[in-house]
């Protein structure tokens, strides 16, 4: 264990020497707060998105509820066009609009005469918050007109939703859903980075030196891992505060969330270390990192979380390393942390710490 | 008192697929004594310390450090090497003393003992006065001293030098040899790979020529010196017929020719001064362009073994 200390203070304060890297590497998720910040408000205003109504009923009825949607905080959540059925799914396989409602024609005069009437609701499967939010705002307003209409008989307004996306709903708003993918992008560009140098230590000889010591090379790679905990623990820890204050992220457990940081960053930082000790020479490595982590961070939530992603993308996305990660940090955000994630965690980083520990030894000699 | 055989190897094949980078090396080297390498680049001086301190697998032969097989009981192995890259194999961001004090932590040193070694060792490399600067800011000479440093902060017992000269001004490499000699005259066993004659023929006790993954010969200086006769080497450059040379030339007394192309001739020979004018006229026809004589030498050795100049 000496060494393992020892191999982690020379990281470590090779690092404190570096104090423009550091403050970098703080920077990157203190950044994305900011900006999301700036984008969607310190309480997570939300995205604006388009509500589709077709209107074959164009009476009163119709009129109201289609108005209703101008109203309020919907108003500012959402801009409503009116289109044609055809025009509205046209729109809805595009994606360009967060849901479609059809009012048939009818709408008013069932209303007046009591006689049952279905109105459609057809979500975008591509996202998650908006289409909750006119799905639940519609049965409102519907169940307050059948409440009305059914005063003296039965209730006949039916609302039908075709429910695509499925509907577990993050709680702690925006903050909740952008932030943990932000951070593990954060997480993932710093793991490429410290695991570059590996090759800085490959080049000067100073891993060939270290493998004819008596030092078992494991404690050396594990001092390296020690190290990079830190640094995660204290990048997540500046990240999880920056987002609390700036957007009032709601955090279950402080050190539940930043240990879990701490331990799927080191897995990340055994993944990149894996790959670039696979590179020829170092700007193999580096182009070899890109590679890697670009399609990584875009389908593991890092720029579009999963929500906004189309459904296939973002299954996809969730099995991804990083995006995995960033799944478990959102339920931990929550409070729900489960301790077979951190197993699974750990039993991973110490099977990537073992294929590192054969494949590191091997490039360097 | 008789010395200890402290390095064995016996039989080095080291091959990586149809290349053979170590053929069936075997030599032995006691302790208080410098045992050199000679070689070009290339020659696999290199790889065989790379088999001795355990970083390369041999494909087949034995190697005993302290009598301790390093395959079998590498660890043990290590404890009582110490190893001197040919790279620079320091943390440029660090201090000397935190170099020392990571490499000397690798040695399983601790504590005050630690503490104690690296002020001696800063002291023995005159960097004292420049333990707390980063080494980033040291000379190349000052670094290769910290190279060093870092190889025998730990009191090796056999130190394994790869070429620890290369690329120094020649104040910092007296200032390096001389810190070898100390090693070997405090008991420590010094293998010294190097493809500087001069250094080879002033520093160790004693030498194997290797070239193309052969130890071509091997003894102290004077029994090599004794394989080539007293003789001179004179070397001659510009356009021969190799043959008709060959031919000229050995009619001439006491005259062997070690080798002849095209463009290049090395003739061994004793008094080679009095016998120039006999030669210059056995060559007449050939379009002579330089003429070099040596006096016997390692170099001339190497010539005679291998064919070759010594090439860098």
């Amino acid at each position: 264990m000496g060494f393992v200390w020892i191999s982690a203070l020379k990281d470590l304060r090779r690092l404190r020497r570096e104090p423009v890297t550091i403050l970098a590497w703080l920077a990157i998720p203190t950044f994305v707060a900011v900006i999301l910040t700036l984008v969607f408000g310190p309480r997570g205003s939300g995205p604006h998105g388009t509500l589709l109504i077709v209107d074959e009923d164009r009476a009163l009825g119709a009129t109201m509820l289609t108005n209703a949607f101008h109203q309020g905080a919907l108003a500012n959540m959402l801009t409503v066009e009116q289109v044609t059925q055809a025009e509205g799914r046209r729109r809805l396989d595009r994606a360009d609009a967060s849901a479609l409602i059809v009012i048939p024609a009818g709408f008013s005069m069932s209303f007046v005469t009591r006689q049952p009437v279905t109105v459609d609701l057809i979500r975008n499967p591509a996202q998650r918050v908006l289409p909750d939010i006119i799905e639940e705002s519609l049965a409102i307003m519907l169940d307050r007109a059948a409440s009305f209409q059914s005063a003296s008989g039965t209730p006949a307004i039916r609302l039908e939703a075709n429910i695509i996306a499925d509907k577990s709903e993050q709680p702690g708003g925006f903050a909740a859903i952008l932030l943990p993918g932000a951070l593990f992008m954060s997480v993932f560009f710093i793991a490429g980075a410290l695991a570059a140098d590996m090759w800085r230590e490959r080049t000067s000889g100073a891993l060939r030196r270290i493998a004819s010591t008596p030092v078992h090379f494991g404690a050396f790679v594990a001092g390296k891992l020690l190290a990079s905990a830190v640094i995660f623990a204290v990048v997540g820890a500046f990240g999880l505060m920056a987002a609390q204050v700036l957007m009032h992220l709601q955090i279950a457990s402080y050190p539940a969330a930043i240990l879990w940081i701490s331990v799927s960053g080191c897995g990340l930082y055994l993944l990149m270390m894996l790959v670039q000790s696979a590179a020829s020479s170092e700007r193999v490595a580096s182009m070899l990192t890109n590679l890697v982590t670009l399609p990584l961070v875009m389908l593991g939530g890092g720029f579009i979380p999963f929500e906004w992603m189309p459904r296939g993308f973002a299954r996809l996305g969730q099995w991804t390393p990083n995006g995995w990660c960033v799944m478990q940090l959102r339920a931990l955000l929550a409070g729900s942390p489960h301790v077979w994630t951190f197993a699974a965690a750990i039993a991973a980083v110490a099977i990537a710490w073992l294929v590192s520990v054969r494949t590191v030894r091997r490039a360097a000699c | 008192m008789l010395k200890s055989v402290m390095v064995e190897v016996e039989h080095l094949r080291k091959q990586y697929g149809d290349l053979t980078a170590v053929h069936d090396v075997s030599f032995t080297a006691r302790d208080g004594e410098i045992f050199g390498l000679l070689g070009p680049n290339g020659a696999g001086k290199t790889t065989t310390i790379g088999c001795i301190s355990t970083l390369l697998t041999p494909t087949s032969g034995s190697i005993r450090v302290m009598g301790c097989d390093v395959i079998k009981d590498s660890i043990q192995a290590r404890r009582s090497m110490g190893v001197v890259p040919q790279e620079i194999a320091l943390y440029d961001d660090l201090s000397a003393e935190e170099n020392l004090s990571y490499w000397g932590g690798a040695q399983g040193l601790r504590g005050a003992p630690l503490k104690e070694r690296i002020r001696e060792v800063l002291n023995l490399t005159g960097l004292f006065d420049r333990a707390r600067e980063p080494v980033k800011q040291f000379s190349g000479g000052m670094k290769r001293r910290l190279n060093f440093a870092c190889g025998i902060v730990h009191r090796p017992k056999v130190l394994l030098l790869d070429e620890p000269t290369v690329g120094v001004d020649p104040q910092s490499r007296v200032r390096l040899l001389d810190l070898v000699r100390e090693q070997a005259r405090a008991g420590a066993c010094v293998l010294y790979t190097t493809h500087y004659m001069e250094e080879a023929e002033t520093l160790c006790d004693r030498l194997a020529i290797v070239d193309q993954g052969r130890i071509c010969a091997q003894g102290t200086l004077q029994e090599l010196r004794a394989m080539l006769g007293e003789r001179d080497v004179l070397r001659l450059s510009g356009t021969f017929h190799p043959e008709q040379v060959r031919e000229a030339l050995t009619r001439i007394e006491g005259v062997e020719v070690i080798h002849a192309d095209e463009a290049q001739l090395a003739l061994a020979m004793p008094d080679a001064s009095h016998r120039l004018p006999l030669i210059f006229a056995a060559l007449n026809g050939s379009d002579l362009r330089g003429t070099t004589l040596t006096q016997p030498s390692l170099e001339s050795l190497f010539i005679k073994l291998t064919g070759s100049e010594l090439r860098e």
